[in-house]
């Protein structure tokens, strides 16, 4: 399932409706747009009432609030990065390297259930910029971003697996077949370029466990749903015409075109066939703004080089290529960007034996191109309106699984947030002296969740779609904004 | 009375007891002023603003703003054991010991301390009001919400209503539908013209366009065929079945794979896919296949194949093993809970178009729907099985089985007899033997026994398939053994669950599925297996005494996908042994949790299983080991003296001998007739009958009181079902087909209106409570819902009825008044045009190209992956881009891997029941139709297929080709502006491109650019 193209035309407001509807839009077409999902269930009575956007169950679309951020960047970092061993130092565990972690704190069930002894971190930790940010030697080149980042070290998840886990963080639910939240993003607001999909997931070569469905619309529209590129090549299945030229598609969807509007005989003026036809228009656009998208050649040699498109690291160069890609998608107006991570010899984060060798591997793939990426935002001055995430689905165990992994740990774990009006060069939360578990400001998913909605200018809790009997959201029935995270 | 006035005064006595207990025996003022200094303010700022009175939302239903509403407490019972800190659960939450209170963070050991020696003084509280926000917890009342909603109201027979406009129903729906029109003011459009109409019905009917020749036979005006006899031959065209099961599937979250991390198969899930098609061309009475579904497998006489003569019925209960399993969960309890709650939520939207599920952590917010309801549901399921069904040959075999009872039965009196006589002695002290052992088990080992085979009840006795026979053996009964091809008489030395030799020519049919990991699919279990009775484990150390090879599986909490690093536990091979042997599992990880054994003997070996215990000590098994050995010992010296006095008695011995011949004779006659091969599929299967405890919160570790099995509070009342024995589905099934369950015929009528006319007379045809979009026709319904009841629910009559309906019939043009007035066609003015399924779009593309392969049924074919498709689990093996031609239903459907152009098109995610499908309009479906390699290959093959059919000699006029290709795609005939386009881009496009009209390649551009019209995706 490529789940590619699922490109929509903006939804737009009521205000914008009814603009349209003032001006001219045909009131058929503009009945369409209305019995579409995609653009909610409004009746003209709804236009015409002022309270249309109180009723329960109603679509809530647009803002809520002033937006800081408008797009979201999410470095999603499949496996889950150890806590201990890159922005979360204890000391506690050189202290007592090679101690059974029952003397010191309750030992949880874990996937493995191979519990070994508390493991020192293999690196050392260093503090960076302003703030004084300890970051470990995994990330010397991310460390240089320290003033730009909000680390957040109490994330909590509710599952130690990673297909649930993994689900639980893109979609607010452990369960398979649930909205994305970068479907919801762009459910609640919309795209703003009319020729590339508002949800792009840029794969590196690892699909996270659970597959596509961490990027599904689920019961919302298919509109909504990730479309999948590659930082290479074609990007998206079916942009490329099968036609020897342009010119010859061309013609072929002229006389489509002057057949589809001789069908009224057949149909009248029927609003979805029109909506239909208007589909055509969009997807001529895709087909070119795509090879513009991967006009790599548009940028400066030093830009190629400074996100590490010359690196010795093969990895390296693929991420290199979705960091640009993200920026590339964020200058286009693409609302929610998810870069996957590249395969590296051994495995994703998900360092359950070696951890020094496939750690340092993931963190070589990634350090220099998210550096790079957040540097390339800054000084563009997109970063202010560019929220960046960087999470796994959880964290790893302070105790080594056999002697040299870590197993899943999903009671404390950190993320860091970047730009989009979260607050840099910060700290938030912390965990046991072990860095076990959460135990000041515990960050749920559905926190983290409603903090970055909230950042885009949506409140989670009136941003619902109707579903199998109830006003579902991407946060359930939970989540707090997370305002001491929020510049 | 008498005894109700004493009872209630002594539970008076009791609660006054209790309430002193816990009662503040006279706080001091320092012990207040503690309070007030210390407690109260961590109260307030801790804890207030989720659990008091002035909360927004009052989680888990407790208050902690006063010490009534502590000692009260929530959905977790009390919080506060006055006095006794390590019982009262707010101390265990602020220790993060079970609850994690503050969810922020922990407390600092100090406030800890405080709030510990507070609640240890007896928590004192000066006297006072309680603080009243009325954020108490609300009641739930499922009368009055039952009164307040339309559905839960029986099932009215309404009259026809009174119209103006007589002359235009045809039917009882056009006197429905016309009568809301006109009090709405509006007009019905023009009926269909006959193209329209034709089209219409192949595509709702069995969602094939109809071939030029077909569309001819029904618009000539000789009339070859009428309106009706259409209908009826497409109601009997082996396609229905296709078109409809579809519609289904959808329903069910027909999927073949796991999903969730490696995409594991879901075994034979297309036998279920199958099955459907089956019975919707069977037209099968629509509560059979409710029946079916919920119980196909505990029918007395289930229905059988026509043709092959198996078991249909028990295919049915596929449907509720098709959702996402989950390889290695660390909380295996809560994935079993998922499981169930996707069981239910399936089953309650599908069957009854309410959302049961949301009952899963509190009483629903707006349905007559509580949580017990939902947990006197999951019952059902908590009773019942999984297993791999052997289902061709069961049928069968289970009448050889009877057959074989029987036989064995009936020589073994008649040598029974004929022993009495010659040796009744030693008859009567196997018998003695035997019953010393079952009576020294029961009472010394009771505790630790899981079942003991010499005395299980027939209630404790599960068997998948005939191995095992219907009952234990007991120890001294006669039986046969056979050496050198010589039968011999013998006696049965210990009691056990014995598999026979009899039924070794048994095999299942088909190999296991290439992406199956876990670690039990490989064995050889269909049709081959022993089930314990479900317990729960007390100790971690189960021991079961077998004889025999093969595998014991501990299926902890119905956990059945044993891959990757946990449970492995839960499987045990047992090794080769000389005689009977203790087989150990470890299963210390799952203590508290509910479980049972399932044995398999090796193929072509025997398998016996004598007792299985839990925590039993070395001393207890010896004791067992030790009385099970005397018992043989007696049976044996008994044999031997009952040996000794045949030999005595001449004729005696030769009757015996005779008997015993004939008895082997006999036997191996009805061994010849086994049905030795079997497919599979998943189905159910009855395990111990329970009731579910209500997990309070939803959630698998905190379970409350246990709620009686039965049906919907709201529809049935609050009275357990009367289940006789086992799960009780077959029970449940009876409910919700009851004339009296308002839900089941109305879902089911809503939704083929929905299919054949575009949108539900309950447009939201899953959720038909408080929550989902009111009836537009309330009558309407129910004069359809009534009609099914008493025309034997027939699927198919229904169909039948409403698109021989003029409603139906309408046209797809609207008039400017009826637009202007109801732009959505509430009141059903016009048929609107709809646009079809992805599925329906590939069939009428392989349709008319002629490449559509019509085979029915079998395994499916693998999806086609593009480069695109990526993930764990992506199977190793490619399909071919046309799915080898045959319809879109027949094509595999993998949970991580679905079909893009599907996917595009709104097939739904395969998660819950989804009556009806997003119809959304994205630039991906243009993109599709533009550039997809399938779509571009078809096209050229109906080209080709045009050139061949349409042959045009030098300098004719290219009219009479096009004709035929617009009739092919669309149905109907070309009007002349359209020809005129037609032949210029034949002209203009050859000419730039270098082709002529002779090319093949201009053709297939123009056949691309067809598809590519709107009018081929929809229907009008």
């Amino acid at each position: 399932m490529n789940h590619c193209n699922r490109f929509r035309p903006a939804p737009i407001n009521r205000r914008e409706l009814l603009q349209r509807f003032g001006s001219g839009f045909g009131l058929t077409a503009l009945t369409a747009l209305m019995h579409d999902p995609a653009f909610g269930a409004l009746t003209l009575e709804d236009l015409k009432s002022e309270k249309s956007e109180a009723k329960a169950g109603m679509p809530n679309h647009g803002l809520h609030h002033p937006a800081k951020a408008t797009s979201v960047i999410f470095l999603y970092m499949d496996g889950g990065p150890s806590q201990v061993d890159t922005f979360d130092p204890k000391p506690m565990l050189d202290k007592y390297n090679g101690k059974d972690p029952g003397e010191f704190f309750k030992v949880e069930a874990t996937q493995f259930n191979s519990i070994g002894k508390v493991l020192a971190s293999p690196w050392k930790f260093n503090p960076y910029g302003e703030c004084g940010l300890p970051v470990s030697d995994l990330f010397p080149n991310i460390a240089t971003c320290s003033d730009d980042l909000c680390v957040v070290r109490s994330m909590v998840s509710e599952f130690p697996e990673h297909t649930f886990a993994n689900y639980f963080l893109h979609t607010g639910s452990g369960l398979q077949g649930r909205p994305s939240m970068g479907a919801w993003i762009n459910y609640g607001l919309g795209s703003v370029n009319q020729s590339l999909p508002g949800f792009v997931v840029v794969n590196g070569g690892l699909i996270p466990p659970g597959g596509l469905d961490c990027f599904g619309s689920g019961f919302l529209p298919a509109s909504y749903q990730g479309s999948v590129f590659k930082p290479k090549g074609t990007a998206v299945a079916n942009v490329q015409p099968l036609e020897k030229t342009m010119e010859r598609q061309r013609s072929k969807l002229s006389l489509v075109n002057q057949l589809d509007h001789l069908a009224s005989d057949q149909f009248g003026t029927s609003d979805n066939i029109e909506s239909a036809i208007r589909n055509y228009e969009l997807a001529s656009q895709m087909q070119t703004a795509i090879p513009e998208l991967m006009a790599f050649g548009d940028e400066t040699q030093a830009t190629q080089t400074m996100y590490g498109f010359d690196a010795a690291y093969e990895p390296t160069r693929t991420f290199a290529a979705e960091c640009l890609m993200a920026r590339r998608l964020v200058e286009r107006g693409v609302r929610f960007i998810e870069l996957t991570c590249p395969s590296v010899s051994g495995d994703r984060w998900d360092q359950h034996s070696n951890l020094k060798e496939g750690h340092e591997n993931n963190a070589k793939a990634v350090d220099q191109p998210i550096a790079a990426l957040l540097k390339d935002l800054k000084q563009r001055g997109l970063l202010e309106k560019t929220l960046v995430v960087w999470a796994g689905e959880f964290g790893r165990t302070p105790f080594a699984q056999g002697t040299n992994g870590r197993d899943h740990n999903p009671f404390g774990f950190t993320v860091w947030l970047a730009g989009g009006g979260a607050k840099g060069g910060t700290v938030y939360g912390q965990t046991d002296e072990f860095g076990y578990k959460a135990i000041e400001d515990r960050t749920e998913m559905h926190d983290l969740h409603a903090t970055m909605l909230h950042l885009l200018g949506v409140d989670h809790t009136r941003s619902t779609f109707r579903f199998g009997g109830r006003d579902m959201r991407l946060t359930d029935v939970k989540g707090h904004v997370v305002h001491k995270i929020i510049a | 009375m008498i005894c109700s006035v004493l009872f209630s005064v002594h539970c008076a006595a009791v609660s006054g007891q209790e309430e002193a207990s816990q009662g503040q025996s006279q706080a001091t003022s320092e012990q207040l002023e503690f309070f007030e200094k210390e407690v109260r303010p961590l109260l307030v700022e801790h804890c207030y603003e989720c659990h008091s009175g002035k909360s927004k939302k009052l989680q888990a239903g407790l208050r902690v703003d006063s010490r009534k509403a502590m000692l009260k407490g929530g959905d977790s019972g009390p919080a506060l054991i006055a006095s006794n800190p390590d019982e009262s659960s707010i101390i265990q939450a602020v220790r993060y010991d079970g609850f994690e209170m503050p969810p922020k963070g922990k407390l600092p050991a100090n406030e800890i301390d405080i709030l510990t020696k507070w609640v240890a003084m007896g928590a004192p509280w000066p006297a006072e009001q309680p603080s009243d926000g009325g954020a108490d917890r609300e009641s739930f009342d499922w009368q009055k919400r039952k009164e307040g909603h339309w559905v839960w109201q029986s099932i009215q027979n309404p009259t026809r209503p009174t119209i103006a406009e007589t002359d235009w129903p045809k039917s009882d729906i056009d006197f429905f539908i016309l009568s809301s029109l006109e009090k709405a003011g509006l007009k019905p459009t023009l009926q269909a013209d006959k193209y329209a109409l034709v089209r219409r019905l192949y595509l709702d009917i069995i969602g094939l366009p109809p071939t030029p020749e077909q569309v001819q036979q029904f618009v000539s005006n000789t009339n070859i065929i009428g309106t009706e006899q259409l209908v009826d031959q497409l109601l009997a065209s082996p396609h229905f079945g296709e078109r409809w099961g579809r519609h289904w599937l959808d329903l069910v979250r027909f999927a073949e794979s796991r999903g969730h991390e490696f995409d594991n198969d879901a075994p034979y899930a297309y036998q279920y896919r199958d099955y459907v098609i089956r019975a919707l061309n069977a037209d099968v009475p629509y509560d059979q296949f409710v029946r079916e579904h919920l119980a196909g497998d505990l029918l007395k006489s289930p229905r059988l194949n026509a043709a092959e003569h198996f078991n249909e019925s028990i295919l049915g209960t596929g449907f509720f093993h098709l959702g996402e399993w989950v390889h290695s969960p660390v909380d295996i309890r809560k994935d079993e809970s998922d499981r169930f709650d996707n069981m239910i939520d399936v089953m309650s939207k599908t069957f009854l178009g309410v959302t049961v599920s949301c009952a899963r952590c509190h009483d629903h917010k707006f349905d007559a729907i509580s949580t017990e309801d939902y947990y006197s549901i999951a019952g059902f399921l908590q009773s019942s099985d999984y297993r791999e069904v052997a289902f061709d040959a069961m049928e069968c075999n289970r009448e050889i089985g009877s057959q074989l009872a029987e036989l064995d039965q009936n020589y073994r009196e008649k040598i029974g007899s004929i022993l009495s006589k010659a040796s009744p002695a030693s008859i009567l002290a196997m018998d003695h033997a035997s019953k010393e052992t079952r009576e020294a088990n029961m009472q010394s080992l009771s505790d630790a026994v899981i079942v003991d085979y010499a005395i299980a009840e027939p209630s404790q006795f599960f068997v998948d398939g005939e191995l095992f026979g219907k009952r234990p053996r007991h120890a001294g009964e006669i039986s046969l053994v056979v050496s050198d091809g010589k039968a011999k008489l013998d006696f049965v030395r210990t009691s056990a669950a014995a598999s026979d030799l009899f039924w070794n020519s048994f095999k299942k049919q088909e190999a296991n599925s290439p992406n199956q990991m876990s670690s039990i699919g490989k064995l050889p279990r269909s049709g081959r297996t022993l089930r314990s009775p479900t317990f729960t484990l007390r100790d971690g150390k189960v021991d079961c005494r077998i004889q025999g090879q093969g595998h014991v599986v501990a299926c902890v909490d119905s956990h059945r996908l044993l891959a990757g690093p946990l449970h492995g536990e839960t499987v045990r091979g047992i090794p080769k042994a000389d005689g009977f042997q203790w087989v150990t599992l470890n299963l210390g990880r799952y203590v508290g949790h509910r479980l049972h054994l399932e044995f398999t003997p090796d193929v072509d070996t025997l398998m016996e299983v004598q007792i299985v215990t839990q925590g039993a000590s070395p001393e207890q098994l010896k004791a067992i080991e030790a009385s099970k050995a005397n018992v043989a010992n007696q049976i044996t010296e008994a044999a031997k003296v009952i040996d000794l006095e045949l030999q005595k008695d001449k004729d005696a011995e030769e009757r015996v001998n005779a008997i015993v011949e004939s008895w082997s004779k006999a036997r191996l006659e009805l061994q010849q007739k086994i049905r030795t091969t079997s497919r599979v599929a998943m189905s159910m299967m009855d395990g111990t009958g329970e009731d579910e405890h209500v997990l309070i919160r939803g959630n698998s570790s905190n379970p409350g009181r246990t709620v009686a099995r039965r049906f919907l509070v709201a529809v049935d009342g609050p009275e357990p079902l009367a289940i006789e024995h086992g799960s009780g589905r077959l029970e449940l099934a009876e409910r919700i087909n009851a004339a009296t369950n308002p839900l089941a015929s109305r879902v089911i009528v809503n939704r083929i209106w929905h299919h054949l006319m575009g949108r539900g007379i309950v447009p939201t045809t899953d959720d038909f409570g408080f929550l989902g979009q009111r009836p537009s026709h309330p009558e309407l319904l129910d004069h359809l819902a009534t009609k099914f009841l008493s025309d034997g629910r027939s699927l198919k009559k229904m169909i039948r009825y409403v698109v021989l309906s003029k409603t139906y019939q309408l046209g797809s043009r609207p008039d400017a008044i009826s637009t202007q007035l109801d732009p959505k066609n509430q009141f059903w003015h016009h048929h609107a045009a709809k646009r079809l399924e992805g599925e329906a779009i590939r069939d009428a593309l392989l349709s008319i190209s002629g490449r559509l392969d019509p085979t029915q049924y079998g395994p499916s074919i693998k999806v086609y992956l593009s480069s695109f498709m990526d993930g764990r689990g992506r199977p190793g093996q490619n399909g071919p881009l046309d799915g080898s031609n045959r319809r879109s239903i027949y094509l595999e459907v993998r949970r991580n891997f679905l079909s893009p152009m599907f996917v595009a098109f709104d097939t739904p995610t395969p998660f819950s029941a989804m009556g009806r499908r997003n119809v959304s309009n994205v630039p991906a479906q243009a993109l599709i139709l533009m550039n997809d390699p399938l779509v571009a290959e078809l096209a050229k093959a109906w080209a080709q297929r045009a050139c061949s059919t349409v042959p045009m000699s030098e300098g004719q006029s290219p009219d009479a080709r096009i004709r035929w290709m617009v009739m092919s795609a669309f149905s109907r005939e070309s009007n002349e502006p359209e020809l005129a386009a037609a032949r210029a881009f034949l002209n203009k496009h050859g000419q730039e491109f270098g082709m002529t009209i002779r090319d093949e390649s201009l053709w297939e551009d123009f056949a691309h650019a067809l598809v590519n019209k709107k009018e081929f995706i929809f229907q009008r």
